[in-house]
């Protein structure tokens, strides 16, 4: 290798490196974030916010987006995007903390809203520990997770993964925007099914299995049940387009049978085409 | 933030208190370390979702949710699969399987529908109707792995007894008055027509490869026995029309047939040779 070509390369990982540093502040080694489980079954982390804190919020998987109160934003310098209340006690803001630091972990901008739940107020005052808030996940999805309950650790590892703006997708909801959605198989199988009205049974029927195919090569016969595909159920014809519209041509994928009474699998690799 | 906009947003947090406590729960001895691949789909409000069968009824849509301290099951869920509540809101499951192969016998339920879902359904917000939530009593059985560059998350059986979640003697799960937006957003998702999930359309199946050409696609490989071949495609064809409208490529081929179902009409201009004929066929119900 050339000295110049050496001298590139170790400008552009030194280059890469402070923009990172000025960026992602993320640690890219597995951190494990320590929590307590509260007597109510919930999972309480200690949290940063824009390096202020830490306060306990409650590590939600069913969150969409984190929450904290309007104390704690206040506290982390995030009162001027605070509008007006519009409904007292209703009143639901749109933030964006700098950085969102869960154990020894960080994500920078992550969207959270103000508001002050009751709920998690109850939790509060019942368990006399302040809850300040939820993580959720705009903070979580960008980290491979890993919830172990026995030894009460999350431990978090960047995964590369964008979580997408949870906000702009429920204005879409909020105007009607999703009321049509079509599926197509990714692959070509060659299997034809059907499922009679009133066929409440698992799976669907294969009603013909073309000649050829790749069903056919991996020994699909007319007359079995197909009950499922890559480890998702296939009780009606959508449920089996949604499972092969995930498998990509040439990729070798188990479905379960049924067949004389008996649950076998196959193993078919489907080929390109529709 | 518009009103209706920070109203909805309220539904999207189902942080949930037990209102009583859980009857003693029974840990069934299971081999730890067992490993299962759950697949999950995220809603339209990024809420993890995996399906479940009570009973062998279903499959229904659960929201994986830490912040809810154990399995809820919606009221009219339990009545449909024929689940009776005792006298504090909770029942046992005899069978309660998750996607990817996960049965939990005697599973302990509530039966319980949070405001959130009845919002959240009528207002169409996740993309698809939500049917209960799966908490902290269940998932505490599990190691869990999620990664959202993987559409499976690997659940690993652990052998401990996890602690149980205690009720707060509060009158509904301390939801402070909030449970009247659930109301109000499933009124107001009626009057704006609203549906709790899409109304989803598959392509029927043609039977049939194409590769791209110079102009147009071309057929690469026919089943014969399929629609595309009894109808007498062959390799070979170039195709130049599809349903009247002209296709340059694979990707314009696919876009049409998105919207051809099964029992669909097909019609293929193609050029064979010199000469242009139409083929006519019909989709069928398949993949």
């Amino acid at each position: 290798m050339s000295r110049r070509l050496i001298m590139t390369l170790l400008l552009v990982v030194a280059l890469v490196g402070i923009l990172g540093a000025d960026t992602t502040p993320t640690v890219s080694q597995p951190v494990q974030v320590p929590f307590v489980l509260l007597r109510s079954g919930h999972m309480a982390v200690e949290v940063k916010l824009n390096g202020k804190g830490p306060y306990w919020l409650i590590f939600d998987t069913g969150a969409p987006i984190s929450l904290i109160n309007t104390r704690v934003a206040r506290e982390a310098g995030l009162a001027r995007d605070l509008p007006p209340a519009l409904l007292p006690g209703l009143s639901a803001a749109e933030v964006k903390i700098k950085t969102l630091q869960v154990g020894e972990q960080k994500a920078d901008n992550v969207s959270a809203i103000v508001m002050d739940h009751p709920t998690l107020q109850a939790i509060g005052s019942k368990l006399g520990k302040r809850i300040d808030g939820l993580v959720g996940f705009p903070f979580f999805a960008r980290f491979k997770m890993t919830i172990d309950y026995q030894t009460k650790t999350l431990t978090l590892v960047p995964s590369g993964y964008k979580p997408p703006d949870v906000l702009r997708a429920m204005t879409t909801a909020l105007l009607g925007g999703n009321s049509r959605k079509s599926l197509s198989a990714a692959a070509q199988w060659g299997i034809l099914v059907g499922k009679e009205v009133g066929d409440e049974a698992d799976g669907v029927e294969v009603r013909f299995v073309v000649p050829g195919s790749a069903a056919a090569k991996a020994g699909l016969k007319r007359g079995d049940r197909l009950l499922t595909l890559d480890g998702r159920w296939t009780d009606s014809l959508i449920d089996l387009h949604e499972a092969a519209a995930r498998v990509p041509a040439e990729v070798a994928t188990v479905v379960r049978i049924q067949r004389d009474g008996k649950e076998l699998e196959l193993t078919i690799t489907p080929v390109r085409g529709f | 933030m518009s009103l209706l906009r920070m109203l909805s947003a309220w539904l999207l947090f189902v942080p949930l208190l037990l209102a009583a406590d859980s009857p003693p729960v029974r840990q069934p001895q299971r081999p730890a370390d067992k490993e299962y691949q759950i697949p999950y789909r995220l809603t339209l409000a990024k809420h993890i979702v995996v399906r479940v069968k009570i009973n062998r009824k279903g499959p229904f849509n659960f929201i994986l949710d830490t912040g809810a301290p154990a399995l809820f099951v919606a009221t009219k869920i339990a009545n449909r699969v024929g689940v009776t509540p005792d006298a504090n809101g909770w029942a046992k499951l005899d069978r309660f399987e998750i996607e990817g192969g996960l049965v939990i016998p005697q599973a302990h339920a509530r039966i319980e529908t949070p405001f959130q879902l009845e919002g959240m359904n009528g207002m169409g917000l996740a993309g698809m109707e939500i049917h209960g939530l799966i908490g902290y009593q269940l998932l505490a059985n599990y190691r869990m792995e999620i990664d959202f560059t993987r559409d499976k998350m690997t659940w690993v059986e652990l052998s401990y007894k996890p602690s149980q979640p205690l009720g707060m003697g509060l009158k509904s799960g301390g939801q402070g008055g909030l449970e009247v937006l659930g109301v109000v957003m499933k009124g107001l998702g009626g009057l704006l027509g609203r549906r709790s999930s899409p109304e989803i359309v598959v392509r029927g199946f043609l039977g049939m490869t194409l590769d791209d050409g110079d102009e147009f696609p071309k057929v690469h490989s026919v089943l014969a026995q399929g629609p595309a071949g009894k109808a007498g495609l062959r390799p070979g064809d170039v195709v130049q029309r599809l349903n009247d409208r002209t296709v340059t490529s694979v990707a314009d081929v696919l876009n049409l047939a998105r919207r051809i179902p099964p029992g669909g009409e097909v019609r293929l201009t193609i050029q064979r040779g010199k000469e242009i004929t139409t083929i006519r066929f019909t989709a069928e119900e398949g993949i």
